[in-house]
């Protein structure tokens, strides 16, 4: 069994975040990187399934500058057995020209079975990967809560507003992960020194046509502090009129 | 030479020889440990540690009843050793006597000596008998002891006694010129004046072998029973570190660059071989147990059990490694299969240690069980990354966001937004520096409730003038709730970073008000390079009073106010810091009358957060932070004052949790309220 995971490198989200002079990006700088949650879900998945099959590969992808081999290391030092790198120094925003890039690296690679995070959470495109899917000619299955790989079949789940659904395709297939699943395992001493040893390789990133830009990123505005207009019942006929005139309300 | 002396010489050197075969056996297991240089440097240092530990049982005195009765049984067996030598001496060398050797007063003495210190012994070997039989004392049960060996022991110790006053009444009887130095086995053979002289002059000799048999069979029987310590705890005693040379409670740093197969410790032979000795040398008193806030509040966690184990792993596993076949006991590969921990000691005990410090303590033996917890925590952690889930994401955002909750590392300032406090950064860029640097914290900086603390503290700093910065945002957490709970790896990232910025700033001297921070930064950082003097918010504001630099209004008419101080571990049984918050608390409330609670100081209770505790459930048992807010309510007092952000956290939580109206307070806050 052969397993591509397809992760990316993303900042930690809990924080405030500057978008940097060029207006394209943010601010980087204090900022600590990690896998994406949704990927690190779909690493630990993988992983579990070639340990409970004691046999099988687990290859993961990404796709950026070199500091995305951090990402990688991280996920060799959970359990996967080896990573690339697909290098391209510039950010990317256009799903499918990311999309490109890794189905050139998975196509003709044997895998059975291709995973992604349902969605980056920065960008939360949720295209890349169901455009590598459709660009390999495999069946996808997006945004599985639950995953069973047996006799050349996939079944998953997947969670509905109040409902769920099964889904059955056949090998090789295409899944992307939501949460729930399982959550990706803390890296032990053991497995960080292992993933030392781990092959990493570094190959340059074939780019498809970037078919949209990124013009401009920018953060809400921010809040106005609440006002304090008094109390007790000789307050109601203001707060009614503000509630008519400024915020539009009644 | 007699048959006699020729049969005793012979039963004599088997004895010995016996025991020495068996002593060498025990260091055999021993050196199956792993290696640890740090046990002989500053001999001055040990041989103090042995003189006032060992010799003037200091520790054992810790326990008023067990204390004399232990200490009157010791140091009986130090004076009547010099008797069982010149009993030996006699059995190998015809007409042997210390009459020939010592000038009279000194034999006198000598004989006086043995006499009394033989009834001591009997007197305080029976009472520990009948302690042990008709009283439940709750420390010396356990299902982990072995609870007949004790009454094995003791009662062999009796005979011992009984023996040796006989084989002397019987001299008394059978000679008449035997001169009287020893009165109270004279008083004994006054019982047997009706026994024939010739006849007692044999029964002289038979107790006389039966003395000398017991003695030899007494030193044999050692290594076999819990009672090894009689030879153990005093090399223990001197070879441990619990008591100094140097800082207390410091753990020792891991090499996480070599190619180490195994992290931590899984099973005996990873442990340091000071550890394994520490299992020969644990009495099973139970006194680390009796204290233990985990073992009160009705965790599974038995310290004294962990030696116990120690020691049943080492005797299981040792001659399958040192080939040693003849104790070689069940299958090989069963035995190989199993390991300390899991098989011995569960994942659950491990986790239930707040790292309190009070077993160590309490041990009279200077025994170390915490490091034994700690080492298979770190097996644990990052040999197979067990541990309670819900200490993942601390884990997570101390690596993240330096911090063990997962707040914005930018807001960690925040607190001190127009205070008008620079940071070290802005202070460098004006090309000046501080006398001070305020190392806030984690809970310091984000927790709501310390946050008023870290207020306080810093405007008494104003106050008394102080010139002083914070690091801001280039502060990160000191790393010891990673290290406490096994995770080095992400302890010693953090620990490096931080004195990587307080290196680059030239820090000389660090105050804080968090006794984690204080003990890492001034106790473990030398560690990684960074050396500073670092004094804790309660000695700092303590100083700063006596000094009169801290403005506060004159009250005379206030309210008399009843406080109870709750000691923190880390600044207490670690650093061995009582008095300051107590003497700050005094001073700054003129009319205050403090009140101590029932375990106060070094026998003070942990509120439960240390160890890594505070960010792990606490699911089984009372709650460890009730059973102490429970004791502070119980003294009365109207307030408590605590000088630790985490014991403040835990507190407060059951103090309101117990509607009750007793407030808790920092001792900053306590001086910062009355500034002038």
């Amino acid at each position: 069994m052969k397993i591509a995971v397809c992760i990316k490198r993303v900042p930690d989200m809990d924080v405030r975040f500057k978008i940097a002079p060029s207006g394209l990006t943010v601010d980087e700088s204090g900022l600590k990187f990690d896998m994406s949650d949704f990927d690190g879900y779909a690493v630990e998945v993988a992983v579990q399934i070639t340990e409970k099959l004691g046999a099988g590969e687990v290859t993961v992808i990404s796709l950026g500058a070199d500091n995305v081999q951090e990402t990688l290391r991280k996920a060799l030092s959970i359990g996967a057995h080896k990573a690339v790198q697909l290098k391209h120094d510039a950010p990317v925003s256009d799903g499918y020209a990311i999309a490109t890039a890794l189905a050139a690296e998975l196509q003709g690679g044997g895998y059975d079975l291709v995973m992604f995070g349902r969605m980056a959470v920065d960008t939360q495109n949720r295209s890349t990967g169901v455009l590598t899917a459709e660009l390999l000619g495999m069946p996808v299955i997006s945004a599985i809560s639950k995953l069973d790989v047996e006799n050349g079949m996939v079944k998953a789940r997947r969670e509905l507003e109040g409902a769920f659904e099964l889904v059955e395709t056949s090998l090789p297939a295409v899944v992307t992960i939501d949460e729930g699943i399982a959550r990706p395992r803390y890296p032990s001493l053991k497995g960080i020194m292992a993933a030392k040893k781990k092959p990493l390789e570094v190959k340059p990133a074939q780019l498809g046509e970037q078919r949209y830009v990124l013009e401009k990123l920018e953060l809400p505005a921010e809040r106005a502090a609440g006002r304090i207009i008094g109390e007790g019942k000789d307050a109601v006929p203001e707060l009614v009129r503000l509630l008519k005139e400024e915020a539009k309300v009644l | 030479m007699t048959d006699s002396h020729v049969v005793f010489a012979i039963v004599l050197a088997v004895a010995l020889g016996y025991f020495s075969y068996n002593v060498q056996r025990l260091i055999g297991y021993l050196r199956i440990g792993r290696l640890d240089d740090s046990r002989w440097g500053n001999i001055p240092a040990r041989l103090w540690n042995l003189i006032r530990i060992g010799i003037f049982q200091e520790k054992i005195f810790r326990d008023s009843v067990a204390g004399p009765m232990h200490a009157a049984i010791f140091w009986g067996f130090c004076v009547l050793g010099a008797g069982t030598l010149e009993a030996i001496l006699e059995g190998v060398i015809p007409g042997f006597s210390y009459r020939d050797l010592l000038i009279d007063p000194a034999y006198r003495f000598y004989a006086l000596n043995q006499d009394l210190w033989g009834a001591l012994v009997l007197a305080a070997v029976g009472f520990a008998l009948f302690r042990r039989l008709t009283k439940r004392v709750k420390r010396l049960m356990g299902a982990e002891t072995h609870p007949n060996d004790p009454l094995l022991i003791l009662s062999w110790i009796g005979a011992l006694m009984v023996t040796m006053f006989l084989a002397g009444a019987f001299l008394y009887v059978g000679y008449a010129d035997e001169p009287l130095v020893r009165p109270l086995t004279y008083a004994v053979s006054r019982a047997f004046t009706w026994v024939n002289p010739s006849t007692a002059r044999l029964l002289a000799e038979d107790f006389w072998w039966a003395h000398v048999l017991l003695v030899l069979g007494f030193l044999n029987y050692l290594p076999f029973s819990k009672h090894l310590h009689v030879v153990a705890s005093l090399p223990n005693v001197f070879l441990s570190n619990t008591s100094g040379p140097g800082q207390v409670g410091v753990m020792q740093p891991m090499d996480l660059e070599g190619d180490a197969e195994v992290f931590g410790a899984k099973d005996v032979d990873q442990l340091s071989w000071k550890s394994l000795m520490d299992g020969f040398a644990c009495t099973e008193c139970g006194r680390c147990t009796s204290v233990c806030p985990a073992n009160l509040t009705g965790k599974p966690l038995s310290p004294r059990k962990i030696m116990i184990n120690v020691r049943e792993r080492l005797e299981q596993k040792a001659p399958f490694l040192t080939g040693d076949t003849t104790y070689q006991k069940g299958d090989r590969d069963a035995v190989m299969a199993k390991s300390l921990l899991d098989d011995f000691i569960t994942e659950e005990e491990l986790w239930s240690c707040t790292t309190c410090r009070a077993c160590v303590q309490e041990c009279p033996v200077s025994l170390d069980q915490l490091s034994v917890i700690l080492e298979l925590r770190r097996n644990l952690v990052l040999g197979e990354s067990r541990f309670p889930e819900e200490v993942m994401p601390a884990f997570e955002s101390m690596e993240q966001r330096g911090s063990p909750w997962a707040f914005d590392p930018g807001d960690r300032g925040k607190w001190a937004d127009g205070m008008n406090i620079p940071t070290m950064a802005e202070m460098a860029e004006r090309g000046e520096r501080p006398e001070v640097l305020y190392w806030v914290g984690c809970a310091g900086s984000f927790d709501d409730r310390a946050k008023k603390t870290t207020v306080a503290f810093a405007k008494i700093l104003q106050a008394a003038e102080v010139k002083f910065a914070i690091l801001g945002q280039e502060e990160k957490c000191n790393g010891d709730p990673a290290r406490r709970m096994g995770n080095e790896y992400l302890y010693q990232m953090l620990a490096k970073d931080n004195v990587e910025t307080l290196n680059k700033y030239g820090v000389r001297t660090v105050v804080t008000a968090c006794p984690h921070c204080f003990h890492q930064l001034g106790n473990e950082y030398p560690q990684f390079g960074g050396d500073y003097e670092v004094v804790h918010h309660s000695t700092y504001i303590a100083s700063l009073l006596a000094a009169g630099r801290i403005p506060i209004v004159e009250a005379l008419h206030a309210p008399v106010r009843t406080f109870t101080y709750h000691d923190s571990c880390y600044l207490g049984r670690y650093n061995g810091v009582y008095e300051a918050p107590r003497d700050v608390i005094k001073r700054a409330l003129p009319i205050v009358n403090l009140v101590e609670m029932e375990r106060s100081k070094d026998k003070g209770l942990c509120c439960g957060a240390g160890g890594g505790r505070m960010w792990m459930e606490e699911k089984t048992g009372k709650r460890i932070n009730a059973e102490r807010a429970d004791e502070a309510i119980a003294t009365g007092a109207d307030a408590i004052a605590v000088a630790c952000p985490f014991c403040m956290t835990m507190l407060n939580d059951s103090v309101t949790s117990r509607d009750s109206h007793v407030a808790v307070y920092d001792i900053a806050e306590v001086v910062a309220d009355r500034l002038a």
